[in-house]
């Protein structure tokens, strides 16, 4: 009961939210004069109000895209399935490397990989996705050898090695600190020292007995990781030109030419955005499951 | 004795890297070799030897009039990157420490007056509220706040870069506060402030001679770890046309320049070349990047100063 009551108030808020946040370009409004800012409630509301009037009549799922009119359900199915696909795989390769290699830096010293990975973590997102574009482009220039497709151009030859690599760069990076800092801390605990004394092994006291300790931590940091899997997305569909969610949002956020602001798809956007949060989580969600399944006894 | 020799070069290392961005975000104005306008035209140069020569925007970088070479427009980038580097480097830092003073005050308070949580349904309710707001990103809402009056807009650069830093203000100092305030409540229970209140002393005396004592060092990282922040988001924004101190847009085609040279706005705006003229790319994101690496580094170095002095050692 307790947990329907809780999503009874979540909802309404985070919709609240998302209404809100869509509201923005047409409430904040700078005067052409002087440039100072005026808050402009009234079209606001009125851009609220049409969302749900639309909502009867099917007119809050139609959006300009140049000058074709479309229908949001038609198009939201391929977007989210591409976005989709992003966010798990980051979300699941991202985990296991982190893990993987966290607990291999743990446990020796790999100064060099280690602040290679520090170095590489220090960086913003789209630093990591241009320099990599970058790096593409001089190989290609130098050995003509095109190792990647740099931005999908056209739907034949779409991006999709790079996309995924920088995808799952970022979220591992942040993992593999984060677990490797919480393994050293683990095997520090009275119960490893103990463990070792009665002549375990290895690999196993780190398996077996430190692991289940970390995964609790894990879990606790899926929104965090799961907050920078979806920044991360937004930055890589629109450097790499990918068709996805976000590209959903921004391509049509401001019909072209026109100019006017599209309230209804910013606001079926950041919905659906929400949806694949929620589905990146609960893929990683049963992604440690079964690796719990595995370590825990 | 040998790991703290090493510690203080990372800090060392990130402090002159820092400084040397700020004394460049100084002085940078008066050591530009050109005028923010000055602007290379087509032109036909005879050499001494009667050799002719064409100089045409963009000039490569090396020569000895243009060090990091000039973009599309003829325009040179190391003038704007000396002109930019004021807005980048003071603008961050103040919304960093402004984050960090309101966040701080509001985190301190939460944890020192509000009663901590049972551990039960309410807050675990709360904290996934929170958590999947989290899905969308930063940038994003700051990018719907900003794009309606960022693009050619009335007011001055000064006042546009003062409007975004409330809005980066604003949408930073919840997670400063709930740092903050995870520390603190660590603190509060800690037996010097039972004695404390135990000995009559009231809340304030108790947050100013023992909590903020306690987390200055706190403050101190959190506060090179937002300016990495606010790079950050500096960086997003710009690619997404929204620069510190507003987007001029020159139409058909459509393009996007930043009206204070902004790095980061350097960046958004040159982004596409480097299949050609690559130097216009990476000479803006070099400056950039290394900008943040500084203080990347400050930050890792204060981090490991602080933290491994009670630390216990490793069973393996």
């Amino acid at each position: 009961m307790l947990k329907v009551a809780g999503w009874s108030i979540m909802i309404p808020g985070i919709l609240f939210f998302v209404f809100l946040f869509a509201m923005m370009p047409v409430l904040l409004q700078a005067s052409p004069i002087d440039g100072t800012l005026q808050l402009s409630w009234e079209q606001g509301f009125q851009s609220l109000k049409d969302y749900f009037a639309g909502l009867g009549n099917g007119d809050s799922f139609q959006f300009y895209s140049g000058k074709n009119e479309r229908s949001f359900w038609e198009w939201i199915g391929s977007y989210f399935v591409t976005s989709f696909y992003y966010v798990a795989a980051a979300g699941v390769a991202g985990t296991a490397i982190g893990l993987f290699v966290g607990i291999y830096f743990s446990l020796s010293e790999a100064r060099i990989t280690r602040s290679i990975v520090d170095f590489v973590g220090s960086l913003p997102d789209f630093v990591i996705v241009l320099i990599m574009q970058f790096a593409v482009v001089l190989v290609a220039r130098e050995f003509d050898v095109v190792l990647f497709e740099v931005a999908t151009l056209n739907s034949e030859e779409p991006a999709i090695a790079l996309p995924l690599i920088a995808m799952i760069i970022i979220p591992a990076n942040y993992m593999i600190r984060g677990v490797a800092m919480q393994m050293r801390l683990t095997l520090k605990e009275d119960y490893i020292g103990n463990a070792k004394a009665r002549g375990l092994g290895k690999l196993y006291i780190v398996f077996y007995h430190a692991l289940p300790n970390v995964l609790p931590f894990v879990k606790g940091d899926l929104h965090k990781l799961m907050g920078i899997i979806m920044g991360n997305l937004f930055i890589v569909e629109y450097l790499f030109n990918n068709n996805g969610v976000s590209m959903l949002i921004f391509t049509n956020a401001f019909v072209e030419q026109s100019g006017i602001y599209q309230y209804n798809i910013v606001v079926n956007g950041l919905l659906s955005f929400l949806a694949l949060y929620l589905a990146g989580y609960a893929v990683i969600r049963a992604f440690l499951f079964l690796l719990g399944r595995v370590f825990l006894r | 004795m040998k790991m703290k020799v090493k510690m203080n070069k990372t800090l060392i290392a990130g402090l002159i890297l820092a400084a040397f961005m700020v004394l460049i975000a100084l002085i940078g104005p008066f050591i530009a070799p050109h005028e923010l306008n000055h602007q290379v035209k087509i032109e036909y140069v005879v050499g001494q030897d009667g050799d002719g020569y064409v100089v045409a925007p963009p000039v490569a970088p090396g020569s000895k009039e243009y060090p990091l070479g000039t973009d599309k427009n003829g325009y040179d980038l190391l003038t704007k990157l000396l002109h930019g580097a004021k807005y980048t480097i003071f603008l961050s830092i103040g919304i960093a420490v402004a984050r960090v003073a309101v966040g701080g005050l509001i985190g301190l308070l939460l944890g020192f007056y509000v009663k901590p949580q049972r551990e039960g349904k309410e807050g675990t309710g709360k904290a996934s509220f929170w958590s999947v707001l989290n899905g969308i990103p930063i940038f994003l809402i700051v990018w719907l706040m900003m794009i309606g009056i960022t693009i050619n807009p009335a007011a001055s650069p000064f006042a546009m870069s003062m409007i975004l830093a409330v809005v980066l203000l604003v949408v930073g100092v919840p997670s400063v506060a709930s740092t903050v305030k995870e520390k603190t409540l660590i603190i509060r229970e800690r037996q010097f402030v039972t004695a404390s209140r135990s000995l009559g002393a009231g809340g304030w005396r108790i947050i100013g001679s023992h909590l903020i004592p306690h987390l200055k060092e706190s403050f101190l990282i959190l506060i090179v770890q937002e300016i990495i922040l606010v790079l950050t988001l500096f960086g997003q924004l710009a690619l997404f046309n929204v620069f510190v101190g507003g987007t001029t847009m020159y139409f058909d085609p459509p393009e996007y320049h930043s009206r204070t040279s902004e790095w980061a706005g350097l960046i958004g705006h040159n982004r596409m070349s480097f299949y050609a003229n690559e130097w216009i790319f990476y000479v803006p994101l070099a400056a950039y990047a290394l900008l943040i690496i500084g203080f990347a580094l400050v930050s890792k170095g204060l981090e490991q100063r602080y933290n491994k002095m009670f630390s216990k050692f490793s069973h393996f």
